[in-house]
């Protein structure tokens, strides 16, 4: 009898040991494939309000035209950047398609109301802008836009006197300014010098650091948000280094693959609020957003990452 | 204007090959059958320059002008421009030597002579050649879909090729080369760098 009781004791207590670690483990099990379950976000200066450090571009990857099963693939893109917690999603007038793309992935997803959407004034005709933005905003299917930039300064000054107006009457909640591939950099730094910009985007990446000297350090002391584009140089930057094995020590930063090991470079900039890479592939936007968890590189890793990327480029 | 300059060519080639090639499917998938259309256009080009009719260069100038306009409002306007900002310039271009050929060669009837050279002769034939038959078969040769085909009257390149194989083959007025050959450097830079 004796024996008996300690028979069901024992197996009692297994039962219990053996629920307690697969509660325990369904506890801390991460929601997704990341180091760690905890989104990396950074503060908008202006406002305090925190976005996550991975965005969405759309350039080229987007412009799909009116294809029935391209335009699902960006949806499905899309609906794995929400699923990973992503939020900004960023376009122009300049893209093509990417617009309705886009509107068409927010409206298959219900997401209209959760998106951060940015998008971009471009038109040479200072007259045009307004209407050019409600038309962006029709293609997207939103209420609204959180953030307008004028596009790769393009009749800046004319632009961001329409867009301070838009923000005063709550149409949009930011205002910014960008160009890329590193074009017109001192105009750039004299126009953050001046006007209440609450972003501004530029291009950066581990070996293109340019931005670093002035732009990065200038919007910190501003308080203006930075968003970076080309993290990858269009793609460039993965195809020279995919050949190459990653440093053991990218573990250290939770790093899995390259793409990831190049964002965690740039959104670990101190005065970098986020980064857009651009993809039509839904295996490259996990792999992009995986980038948004675990642990960012410091000073002391930058660095290094640095080094060894010159080394096998 | 000066922010234009600050643009490289290739800032302005924002989809990938893939969607461009795509284009082209979805394209012949909403025009069939006019590809019978193209084939009669083509044949009737053929004959005329075979037998060398009085009507000849006439006739060959309006189909071309057909095949300009179509180009530009079917797939230029209507479907390229919705991925390339620029195309409703390309398609100005097109109506643009759509007039012109109805100018010279309709008008005009400028493209009546036959040209004497024999190497201008082989180099239009052999373009006309190419356009015709092979041009169709480069998506089904380099492993894309058969149906991405491209063909004269109904898709910019083998139609500015065609229209250059007949500007070699009759003694043509100069201006009528410019369009063309502005867009064979504007197509073959995007095939490259896209």
């Amino acid at each position: 009898m004796k024996n008996q009781y300690n028979q069901s004791r024992r197996r009692f207590m297994q039962l219990l040991a053996l629920g307690m670690t697969w509660s325990v483990g369904g506890l801390f099990k991460p929601r997704f494939s990341q180091a760690s379950s905890t989104l990396i976000s950074k503060p908008i200066p202006s406002s305090n309000e925190r976005i996550p450090v991975i965005g969405l571009g759309s350039s080229r990857t987007f412009n799909v035209g009116d294809d029935p099963v391209a335009l699902d693939n960006v949806a499905k893109v899309m609906q794995h950047f929400f699923n990973a917690g992503g939020r900004m999603i960023d376009s122009s007038p300049m893209y093509g398609s990417s617009q309705p793309a886009i509107g068409y992935g927010l409206n298959k997803l219900a997401k209209t109301k959760d998106v951060f959407a940015a998008d971009k004034v471009w038109t040479w005709d200072a007259d045009m802008g307004t209407e050019q933005m409600e038309q962006s905003r029709q293609y997207w299917n939103v209420d609204g836009f959180d953030l307008m930039q004028v596009h790769n300064l393009v009749e800046w000054e004319h632009h961001l006197e329409t867009l301070y107006d838009m923000k005063r009457q709550g149409k949009i909640r930011y205002v910014g300014i960008t160009t890329s591939h590193g074009r017109r950099h001192d105009e750039l730094e004299d126009i953050m010098k001046t006007e209440p910009l609450d972003f501004v985007q530029f291009s950066y990446n581990i070996v293109d650091r340019e931005a670093e000297r002035r732009l990065l350090t200038l919007a910190k002391k501003r308080g203006i948000a930075v968003i970076i584009n080309r993290p990858f140089q269009r793609g460039d930057l993965i195809d020279e280094l995919e050949g190459n094995p990653l440093p053991k020590w990218a573990k250290d930063i939770d790093c899995k693959n390259w793409p990831q090991f190049l964002l965690k470079f740039v959104v670990s900039h101190p005065a970098v609020t986020c980064a857009i890479p651009a993809t039509s592939q839904v295996e490259h936007v996990k792999e992009n957003m995986a980038a948004c968890y675990g642990s960012l590189p410091d000073k002391a890793m930058r660095t290094r990452m640095i080094d060894y990327v010159e080394k096998v480029i | 204007m000066d922010e234009m300059a600050s643009y490289r060519l290739s800032d302005f080639i924002l989809f990938s090959q893939a969607t461009y090639f795509r284009q082209f499917e979805l394209y012949n998938q909403a025009i069939w059958p006019l590809h019978l259309v193209a084939i009669i256009f083509s044949c009737v080009i053929i004959f005329a320059l075979w037998k060398k009719p009085a009507w000849a260069g006439r006739i060959i100038a309006s189909l071309l002008v057909v095949s300009w306009c179509w180009v530009a409002w079917a797939f230029l306007y209507e479907r390229f421009y919705q991925i390339h900002v620029v195309a409703n310039w390309y398609a100005l271009g097109f109506i643009l030597q759509a007039g012109l050929l109805t100018w010279y060669g309709v008008i005009k009837n400028r493209l009546n002579t036959l040209v004497t050279s024999q190497s201008k002769t082989v180099i239009g034939s052999g373009l006309l050649f190419i356009t015709f038959i092979l041009y169709p078969l480069i998506p089904f040769m380099s492993g894309r879909s058969w149906l991405q085909f491209e063909m004269f009257t109904l898709a910019p390149d083998p139609t500015v090729l065609a229209t250059l194989a007949i500007l070699f083959i009759y003694k043509s007025p100069k201006m009528l080369y410019v369009v063309p050959i502005i867009w064979v450097l504007i197509s073959g830079v995007t095939l490259l760098i896209m």
